[in-house]
């Protein structure tokens, strides 16, 4: 037992230990990868890609499900961004509020008849309406699917664009959103086939009419925490990936993907879990068994904010689902790993999300428990304990202020003292208890997914319409 | 001689953990101490740099005219990026007026000169800056020192040269950068290329022929979209050469820039194409067909309802409800046609133009046909469905799973 015990602590501690290595590789990638974006960015004004003749169309993909408070506002905002060729698509999927109401009242939306091939799955639609006001605006009313998925997918089919952004109804974009996420595509058409963008935390600021009018942190802990999980997952993590061109997740919420290749592959599948992760890997799948040259970036500028959950309750049901969703997708694809074909997706990033992200919460978990029972039994050397603790926590906070800093010298959208101040305190105060407990929703997601228990349960929001988020 | 694992083992994790705490430790301090300074000097950085604007923008006019010899900012590095960003900022906003004062005053300040010799002489980041500011002036004295740049060797200068002799507009830019595709050939994404042609070439589209007689492979089809988009009716003959041609995208362009020709020729030209084996090529030729403006493109429009391609019959039907012609006769042929897609696109078009009323008044207007036949016909618009022969339209069905809402 005490050699168990023996083996299991420093099993904990070599993962620990690698995972944070992985991150501080990632964080340096990082720094550098940014600083040459800030270099490119000065030789692209975006008022010239905004004048070019050549801009691709857009067609801008928003479900919209039960979102009366803030439909208006989100609509207008996306009519209002900034690129030359757009089309905006809102699915309203079942809702059963007043949101296509609302739509109808404040667009002058007209029923049209189109012609709509269902290349990819979805319920039932009810009617196609055009805006009166604004060409640009197409309103797809459909029974619900139950799922975001089958709600993007209506929209594909609908889509007239040889690219589409996915958006999320409920966030916001920052108005020249879309030039900045398009830049790696104008650059190199032929390769590049989806670009994600970074997601950052609106709680805590200030919207006036569905734009942004000043960024501030949250007031609460728990949100902080999540600000400096985002920019550690986008700044350092998606950034780091990408150059490897290894980037398997582009979030939901903002991404851009080529429209005849998401079609191909039969656009986003409706019963996954993690919608926006099963497509990009079934994107890798289908580029690498092509044997196309391809290139998935990640573009850390094109800001899209998006509201996270306030209280415990609901940010523990939404890492559940998506500790849920990586399981699924993980398992789904599970042939890719250490194949030829699939190259580094299956040879690096896949078994990276296996080890470090999926099997994250049983490591951990086990680990902390092994850990106390050693203590129980008196086998664990409490010099050792106390310096492993102190070690992780130090390590681990290098990798928070690592990720405030590269928000420091590259997007620097915190300008307040006293917002930075904060962040900073929270990269040491979000490693205890919170990091037990976020590893714990982790399981119960994995728990419910052996059990088959995959029903989605709203999370609690506050809406656009509030002058202060958060 | 033992291996690192068991070096690593002998040492032991507790040993190393107290060197690492140590290290970790250090790094927190110094990212935070970093994050401080960096904080402070760019406080002060933006603070001085505030008021030195707030500065030159309170004696501006006097700046601009020299009533302020240059050399009190000229020198300081400081004052002269200050100056040159408010001027090439004021100079993208500017009218015809404004901006020749403000080119004047970049060359007699000499700001064109230092650029044009920087982006000659540094390499690296400095040259881009150089080069994208070159870009910005849009003065022809520039157009040298960018072409230079696209000979460099690294993607981001030559794409920022590039855009710089795009923002130029002109043919003497495009000259540059079709010399210069020339000797190295596509070292450059398309679609930056194709924009900054477009821009260039807009006055004199005819430099293109040649080059697009000339080119090979990838780079012809993206000198052809060039082609495409700036052709002009005065190139109709010399376009005419491409019309057979084999690659679809020149074909594609030869039917986009027959748009701007009303001839019969071009209408021969566009009859042939919008019966293309490829789909953008039809496409363009039908949207080409509806810029024309002539009922005689009435029944190619017309046929295009009927082709296999949902976007072919999208813009056939866009372009028949574009004509500004009457429209129950085109109705009764859209009809006559016994497409249901077809018709369906037609009538999506009406809905989306606000020209349904107007339709089914011109035919409650008609003298010619008898009430049963208006009857008829107002019964297809308001329904968008055939009454007849529906089993006969069903085989035309061009995909299977195509729905109609």
């Amino acid at each position: 037992m005490t050699r168990f015990l023996e083996i299991s602590n420093h099993t904990l501690f070599w993962y620990y230990t690698a995972s944070n290595i992985a991150y501080l590789i990632m964080l340096l990638v990082a720094l550098k990868t940014s600083a040459a974006h800030s270099r490119k960015l000065q030789s692209h004004r975006l008022n010239w890609i905004k004048e070019t003749p050549m801009a691709p169309p857009i067609t801008v993909i928003a479900p919209a499900h039960n979102e009366e408070g803030s439909i208006r506002v989100a609509v207008r905002s996306l009519l209002e961004l900034d690129y030359p060729q757009l089309e905006i698509i809102v699915v309203n999927d079942g809702s059963e509020d007043r949101t296509f109401e609302e739509m109808r009242e404040e667009f002058q939306l007209r029923m049209i008849r189109a012609v709509y091939v269902a290349e990819a799955k979805s319920a039932n639609v009810r009617g196609l309406y055009r805006s009166d006001l604004d060409s640009r605006l197409l309103v797809i009313d459909k029974k619900s699917g139950g799922s975001k998925a089958d709600a993007v997918n209506a929209g594909l089919n609908a889509a007239t664009s040889p690219y589409v952004c996915i958006v999320d109804a409920d966030s916001i974009l920052e108005r020249d959103g879309l030039l900045r996420i398009m830049l790696p595509i104008l650059d190199d058409p032929k390769r590049v086939v989806a670009v994600g963008g970074i997601i950052r935390v609106l709680n805590g600021s200030e919207i006036v009419t569905g734009h942004l009018r000043r960024v501030r942190l949250p007031r609460k802990g728990i949100e902080i925490i999540q600000v400096i999980e985002y920019l550690r997952a986008f700044l350092i993590g998606r950034e780091a990936w990408s150059q490897g061109n290894m980037l398997t997740i582009i979030s939901g919420a903002f991404g851009v993907f080529r429209t005849d290749l998401v079609r191909a592959v039969g656009g986003y599948r409706q019963s996954a879990i993690g919608e926006d992760f099963d497509l990009v890997a079934r994107l890798h799948r289908h580029l690498r068994q092509q044997g196309v040259e391809y290139r998935i970036p990640f573009v850390p500028d094109p800001m899209c904010w998006t509201e996270v959950p306030s209280d415990l309750k609901s940010l523990g049901r939404q890492r559940a689902r998506w500790q849920k969703g990586l399981l699924d997708v993980l398992w789904q694809n599970r042939d890719m790993l250490f194949k030829r074909r699939y190259g580094r997706i299956g040879w690096l990033a896949l078994p990276y999300l296996w080890v470090f992200e999926l099997m994250a919460p049983i490591i951990e978990i086990g680990g902390i428990a092994t850990i106390f029972l050693a203590i129980c039994m008196g086998s664990l050397s409490r010099e050792f304990f106390l310096q492993f603790l102190i070690f992780g926590y130090a390590f681990a906070t290098v990798i928070s202020i690592g990720s405030v800093l590269q928000e420091e010298i590259t997007y620097k959208r915190y300008n307040d003292w006293q917002d930075v101040v904060r962040l900073v305190s929270y990269c040491f105060l979000e490693h205890f208890p919170y990091r037990q407990m976020h590893m714990f929703w982790r399981l119960q997601g994995l728990s419910q997914y052996l059990r088959g228990d995959n029903t989605w349960k709203p999370l609690k929001r506050k809406g656009l319409e509030s002058a202060r988020v958060g | 001689m033992p291996s690192i694992f068991e070096k690593l083992y002998r040492v032991g994790p507790a040993s190393l953990l107290l060197k690492a705490i140590v290290v970790a430790i250090i790094l927190d301090a110094l990212l935070l101490v970093f994050i401080l300074l960096r904080r402070t000097y760019r406080k002060w950085y933006f603070k001085k740099r505030d008021a030195r604007v707030y500065e030159f923008r309170q004696g501006w006019n006097a700046l601009i005219s020299g009533e302020i010899p240059f050399d009190t900012w000229r020198g300081n590095a400081f004052d002269r990026r200050i100056v040159e960003e408010i001027a090439l900022d004021a100079l993208e906003a500017a009218g015809p007026e404004e901006s020749a004062r403000l080119l004047k005053f970049l060359r007699n300040s000499g700001l064109i000169e230092k650029r044009i010799f920087e982006a000659r002489h540094h390499t690296g980041w400095r040259r881009m800056r150089a080069l994208v500011a070159l870009g910005r002036t849009r003065a022809p004295e520039g157009i040298h020192a960018l072409a230079e740049g696209l000979r460099d060797s690294d993607l981001q200068t030559r794409l920022a040269a590039l855009r710089g002799l795009g923002r130029t507009a002109s043919p003497k830019a495009a000259e540059e950068i079709l010399g210069w595709l020339g000797e190295a050939g596509l070292a450059v994404p398309d679609l930056p290329l194709q924009s900054a042609l477009v821009q260039c070439s807009a006055e004199r589209p005819q430099l293109l022929i040649p080059f697009v007689s000339n080119a090979k492979g990838p780079l012809r089809e993206v000198l052809g979209r060039v082609l495409g988009e700036v052709a002009t009716p005065s190139l109709g003959l010399d376009l005419l050469q491409f019309a057979g041609d084999d690659l679809d995208e020149l074909r594609a362009s030869v039917a986009r820039a027959m748009s701007q020709s009303n001839s019969e020729l071009a209408r021969n030209v566009l009859t042939d194409l919008s019966q293309d084996r490829v789909w953008f090529v039809r496409l363009r030729a039908i949207v080409s067909l509806g810029k024309q403006s002539d009922a005689r493109v009435i029944p190619l429009l017309v046929r295009g309802l009927s082709d296999a391609n949902r976007l072919v019959r999208l813009r056939a039907a866009e372009a028949l409800v574009g004509l500004r012609t009457e429209m129950l006769p085109i109705f009764e042929q859209v009809v006559a046609l016994q497409d249901r897609y077809g018709l369906h696109a037609y009538v999506t078009a009406l809905e989306n133009a606000g020209l349904k009323e107007k339709l089914e008044f011109e035919l409650q207007a008609d003298t010619r046909m008898s009430q049963l036949q208006k009857d008829d016909l107002s019964g297809v618009l308001e329904t968008g469905a055939l009454r007849t022969v529906e089993m006969a339209a069903m085989e035309t069905v061009p995909k299977s799973g195509a729905g109609l809402l």
